[in-house]
């Protein structure tokens, strides 16, 4: 089970601000935990699409912390149309959370 | 308010007639107006809550407006405090007891880890909040704005509306409502794995038989005493200052202040800039060695009046309507010639 993303997004002058909170644990696959060693499962790319156009890839990788906050700006955005964003884990697993740009 | 202070504000009231035989046409009885705006406390048993309502939706326009350029969008910021919303479980709502604080090898502690009150989030946002300009939210405003924490924290839903009914029931749900004790050391405390774990202080209220004199019974040694710099010129100062000057020299706690520092100091410029070094926004120093030479003050005095972002960092500076622009000029000015003490 996956929790959502917090995500806030606002236009000044014709640029929008997203950011993004994540809930993912993050593991490096480089801690152990009662003598065993906890396996890797970390976010391994993220995108960002704005009416249907991709605004923002990431590909990420161990050394990003738990519960990762992100911020980027693009131009073009308006007032009351969404913005989403999509992780997914090395497990293969995703999400996705939509949120409307103030 | 406590017990004692209750009943020695009934004795105040009540020796307000013996006052003026005493000392004639001294002092006045405080009226019900003063006592009341003094009187702001909020117990965590919810003694002195005032009644009103807020829901997340409107905190959340508080927050970003007014509280997110220090404490971070989702609350998570720790570049001006340590993170407000982080490090928290259903399970610890559950059981009351942060699991994470017993960990040595967890990052940070942040405040809804600690507080076991939400009586206390409330008076404390009430009384200290937004740092530079406490006292300024309305009730309500405190009501929402803390929904909106809460429901950062995952403590209650997004559609959720406080009041002074419901937050009894989020007393019920705080992560670590089970796990204050005060029976250990201010610092560092038991979890540390030290020897001092007998409380600094007890505390009781003496009541018979009390010492009348204070003892000194340690102080800080000349040599550290002026080892973090002049304290006083780094604090918020409310009313007036005690304790002891830590600046070489004489130091005259009066007339410590004047001019275009005074001002800054009582428009809240002080608590983001320091004079050397950046709080939240550049030491005014930095800013005076990045202008030198240049005909800017027209241009920063525009930026200090609507707010500014983006030259120094990410962090915005919020606008400053309450200013008259000659004193907005008289201070860039002051920046610019490298914020002098006097
Ligand atoms: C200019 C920066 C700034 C702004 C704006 C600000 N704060 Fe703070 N806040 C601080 C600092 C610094 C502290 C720590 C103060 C201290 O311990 O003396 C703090 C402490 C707190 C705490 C206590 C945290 C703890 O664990 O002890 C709460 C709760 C809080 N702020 C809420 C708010 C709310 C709500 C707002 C908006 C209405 C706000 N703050 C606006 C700087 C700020
Ligand atoms: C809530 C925190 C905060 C308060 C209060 C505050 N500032 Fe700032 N200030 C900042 C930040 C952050 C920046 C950096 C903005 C940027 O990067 O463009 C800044 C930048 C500045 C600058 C440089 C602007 C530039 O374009 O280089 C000046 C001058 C300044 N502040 C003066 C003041 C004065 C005077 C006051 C009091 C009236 C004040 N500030 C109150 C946070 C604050």
């Amino acid at each position: 089970m996956t929790s959502p993303m917090r995500i806030r997004a606002n236009v000044r002058d014709g640029v929008v601000d997203v950011r993004v909170l994540m809930a993912h644990e993050m593991e490096t696959g480089q801690r152990v935990e009662n003598g065993r060693p906890v396996p890797a499962w970390f976010i391994n790319e993220v995108v960002a699409t704005h009416n249907g156009k991709t605004v923002m890839t990431a590909q990420w990788g161990p050394a990003v912390s738990k519960n990762p906050y992100l911020q980027f700006r693009f131009r073009g955005g308006a007032a009351g149309e969404k913005i989403a964003i999509k992780w997914t884990d090395n497990r293969g697993e995703s999400r996705t959370d939509e949120a409307t740009i103030a | 308010m406590s017990k004692f202070f209750s009943a020695l504000l009934a004795l105040l009231i009540a020796g307000g007639a013996y006052a003026q035989e005493r000392f004639p046409g001294i002092g006045r009885p405080a009226t019900r107006a003063e006592v009341q705006a003094w009187d702001i406390d909020v117990r965590p048993d919810f003694q002195g809550l005032p009644r009103g309502k807020g829901t997340v939706a409107q905190g959340e326009e508080i927050w970003e407006a007014k509280c997110a350029s220090c404490h971070g969008t989702f609350g998570e910021a720790n570049h001006t405090f340590s993170p407000i919303v982080g490090g928290t479980t259903a399970r610890d709502m559950e059981t009351g007891r942060v699991a994470n604080l017993r960990r040595q090898d967890y990052p940070q502690r942040t405040t809804f880890m600690k507080a076991p009150s939400v009586a206390t989030l409330y008076d404390y946002i009430r009384r200290a909040m937004p740092w530079t300009n406490p006292k300024s939210l309305s009730d309500d405003e405190v009501y929402a704005v803390l929904a909106y924490m809460l429901n950062l924290a995952d403590i209650v839903p997004a559609e959720f509306e406080l009041n002074e009914r419901t937050i009894r029931d989020v007393q019920n749900r705080m992560p670590n409502r089970n796990g204050m004790t005060t029976d250990h050391a201010m610092w560092p405390g038991r979890g540390f794995g030290t020897e001092r774990n007998k409380p600094d202080t007890r505390g009781p209220a003496c009541m018979t038989d009390c010492r009348l004199e204070a003892r000194i019974a340690s102080s800080l040694p000349d040599h550290a005493r002026n080892a973090h710099g002049n304290l006083l010129l780094q604090n918020r100062v409310i009313g007036p200052v005690r304790g002891v000057p830590t600046a070489p020299g004489d130091f005259d706690f009066d007339d410590a202040e004047t001019g275009p520092m005074l001002l800054a100091r009582e428009s809240g410029c002080l608590a983001c800039h320091g004079v050397a070094q950046k709080i939240v926004g550049p030491g005014f120093a930095e800013v005076a060695l990045r202008y030198r030479n240049q005909d800017v003050a027209e241009a920063l005095a525009g930026r200090v009046r609507q707010g500014a972002q983006g030259v120094w960092g990410n962090v915005p500076m919020p606008p400053q309507p309450d200013l008259k622009d000659d004193e907005i000029r008289a201070l860039v000015g002051w920046i610019l010639a490298g914020a002098p003490e006097k």
